[in-house]
């Protein structure tokens, strides 16, 4: 019998409104294996606030909270403040938001909450669209991907915008952890999970998460799609602690663009140019990757430290 | 009034199916209403959609709890539950299925038919094998079988609203007008179907505080399912890949390490059979 190479622990329960064969639902099963159960997770309006509430039941055994879209930051900003003051130290809080939810919508909470120095754990789920309320492009659809609102007809083509970049946007406040992390690579993701855990401050996950209609792909395939994501340089695994950069899949050769571009209808459209183009920009990205691990961190301190809780200081109360 | 409920997967073009029929009422000089369920369309998932056709304006607007007609675009949504609620005696069941009408599980004094719609929407190429487009030959059945709508009228908001496939989709209802084998009621009943009070269906009362303490475990999301995973454990590694991708933490590991599929929650998506590296897990339809 092998041996288990991630943790036994079960914290979402099925009976979840995911659709079949879903990445992101496969993304929080594996995230709680590695945070356990002393966890608070809190979920803005995207899929997951659909997945995990199935009335009037929940898929999580962890505390949930919902929030508005445009406020996970915030949200978690408060949660840990409230952790705080209760003094339950060793709680992690985590807000799992979408990609429209933090690379557009929730940008501004996101980057409050990474400023404040919040001690929590912020999660970027990526479907690349905003997909909850049937297949929008967002910040996050690459260049090229068919959605509803970036359709193929007439002089369309797909997203004509490139897409965002959100851990350079990250990034560029200093985290003190923060990785990408793919669920077609079990035991990295819950090893990053494990370590991030372990790291006081604010921290970020960006998890690429396959999503079957969206992406116009069959739901068996999840798992290669995401598979090919990483091996062709389009979602490469990394982490970055205290500024340090280091790959965490290595790659001696990148595989083709093709191989994932073809597997999703999403890219059906795209001429041989269109798919030179992307794979001339994945292999960029890949080189630059490349440079930025060998290069080191920029000199100076790289973690200016934890907020102890968050936010204003609580409102003395008098007790005389 | 006739009150219709269409109850299909998501993908199934259930809510379709209920639209086009408002349209070819339209067509036919009456009033009619649709619209589906407000919930969550995922593929594969149980959908519902309501029609409701009148001679005058229809000012209702609520769901239909008690519908004159039920129609059911998969046999295998009959195991979900909640599909024969509230249909009278002397109401109508239609499903698109291989059998014969009067071996549907329904009542006895419910009228039954079928139809074999996949079989109708693969042979005009509607959809893929795994996910036939079965609307259109189910409303064909459907016209044939209650009369709520003529077929001509049927074949011209095809023309108008189809936007894929209008010549296959009309001889797809044609076929499924043909086809429809009907079994009557055991217990004619004529009296005029009651109108009860709204019921909830128990365990799903409003609970007392926002808090939800219910694990979705306690739902069973095997309707959801057209395939289902079979593993000869004859082969098995034991490597536990299955139970590491499995989105739906369907699979769990026995003592001896060996997988166990827990049906009621398996959704069919096929991964843990594409990821098992000996291929000892074949999906195989449902029946
Ligand atoms: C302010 C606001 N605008 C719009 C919505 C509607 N809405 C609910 S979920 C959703 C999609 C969110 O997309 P994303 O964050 O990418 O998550 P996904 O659904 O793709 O998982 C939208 C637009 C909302 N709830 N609040
Ligand atoms: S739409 Fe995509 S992300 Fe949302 S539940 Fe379905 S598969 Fe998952
Ligand atoms: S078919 Fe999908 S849902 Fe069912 S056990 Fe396999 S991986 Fe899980
Ligand atoms: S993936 Fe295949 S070999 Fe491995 S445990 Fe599952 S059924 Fe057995
Ligand atoms: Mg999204």
């Amino acid at each position: 019998m092998a041996r288990l190479t991630i943790p036994p622990q079960e914290l979402v329960h099925p009976g979840h409104a995911a659709c079949p064969g879903c990445g992101a639902a496969l993304a929080m099963r594996l995230l709680l294996k590695g945070l356990g159960s002393r966890t608070v997770v809190s979920v803005p309006a995207c899929c997951w606030t659909v997945i995990a509430t199935p009335y009037p039941t929940t898929a999580l055994g962890v505390a949930l909270l919902d929030n508005p879209i445009e406020s996970t930051g915030a949200s978690i900003s408060g949660i840990r403040a409230a952790v705080d003051a209760l003094g339950l130290p060793d709680v992690t809080v985590v807000g799992f938001a979408g990609d429209g939810g933090t690379a557009d919508i929730g940008l501004q909470a996101l980057s409050g909450m990474l400023e404040r120095r919040t001690n929590a754990i912020y999660v970027m789920y990526d479907n690349e669209a905003y997909m909850n309320t049937g297949i929008q492009r967002s910040g996050a659809t690459p260049e090229g991907a068919w959605t509803t609102t970036t359709p193929v007809i007439g002089v369309g083509r797909g997203k004509p915008e490139r897409k965002k970049d959100i851990m350079a946007i990250v990034l560029a406040h200093r985290p003190v952890y923060a990785a990408t992390l793919n669920p077609s690579f079990p035991e990295d993701f819950v090893r990053k999970v494990e370590t991030a855990r372990g790291i006081p401050g604010p921290r970020f996950f960006h998890i690429f998460a396959p999503c079957p209609p969206g992406w116009r792909f069959t739901s068996e395939a999840t798992i290669e799609i995401g598979r090919l994501a990483t091996d062709t340089g389009v979602f490469p695994l990394y982490e970055v602690e205290d500024g340090r950069l280091r790959i965490t899949r290595r790659l001696s050769s990148l595989k083709p663009v093709e191989e994932y571009l073809s597997r999703q209808g999403r890219y059906g459209h795209l001429t041989g140019a269109e798919r030179e183009r992307i794979q001339a920009q994945v292999r960029e990205g890949w080189e630059r990757l490349r440079r930025e691990e060998s290069v080191g961190p920029p000199p100076g301190p790289v973690r200016p430290g934890v907020a102890a809780t968050s936010g204003p200081e609580p409102a003395t109360v008098d007790s005389g | 009034m006739i009150e219709i409920r269409f109850h299909g997967r998501g993908g199934q073009g259930a809510v379709v199916a209920s639209e086009l029929l408002a349209q070819a009422a339209f067509l036919d000089g009456k009033h009619p209403q649709s619209f589906p369920f407000f919930g969550v369309e995922r593929r594969g998932a149980p959908v519902t959609a309501f029609c409701r056709l009148d001679d005058r304006a229809v000012r209702l607007r609520t769901s239909i709890t008690r519908p004159d007609i039920v129609v059911v675009l998969e046999p295998g949504l009959l195991r979900a539950g909640g599909v024969m609620d509230g249909l009278p005696p002397g109401g109508l069941l239609l499903v698109n299925s291989r059998d014969d009408p009067a071996r549907l599980p329904a009542p006895p004094e419910v009228r039954r038919a079928s139809v074999d719609a996949t079989a109708i929407a693969v042979a005009h190429g509607l959809g893929t094998p795994m996910l036939p487009i079965v609307n259109t030959a189910v409303l064909g059945a459907l016209a044939a079988a209650s009369g709520a709508v003529r077929l001509d009228a049927l074949e011209r908001a095809i023309d108008r609203f189809v936007p894929a496939r209008p010549a296959q989709n009309r001889a797809a209802a044609r076929d499924g007008f043909g086809a429809v084998r009907l079994a009557p009621a055991e217990v004619a009943v004529r009296a005029p179907p009651v109108r009860a009070g709204r019921t909830l269906r128990a365990g799903l009362e409003l609970p007392d505080g926002p808090l939800a303490v219910v694990s979705s475990a306690t739902i069973a999301t095997s309707a959801w399912r057209t395939m289902r995973p079979e593993i000869d454990l004859g082969r098995c590694t034991r490597c536990n890949f299955c139970w590491k991708f499995c989105p739906d933490d369907a699979i769990e590991l026995n003592a001896e390490g060996y997988p166990v599929v827990r049906l009621e929650h398996c959704k069919g998506c096929g991964i843990c059979a594409v990821e098992c590296p000996p291929g000892t897990i074949a999906m195989v339809a449902e029946g």
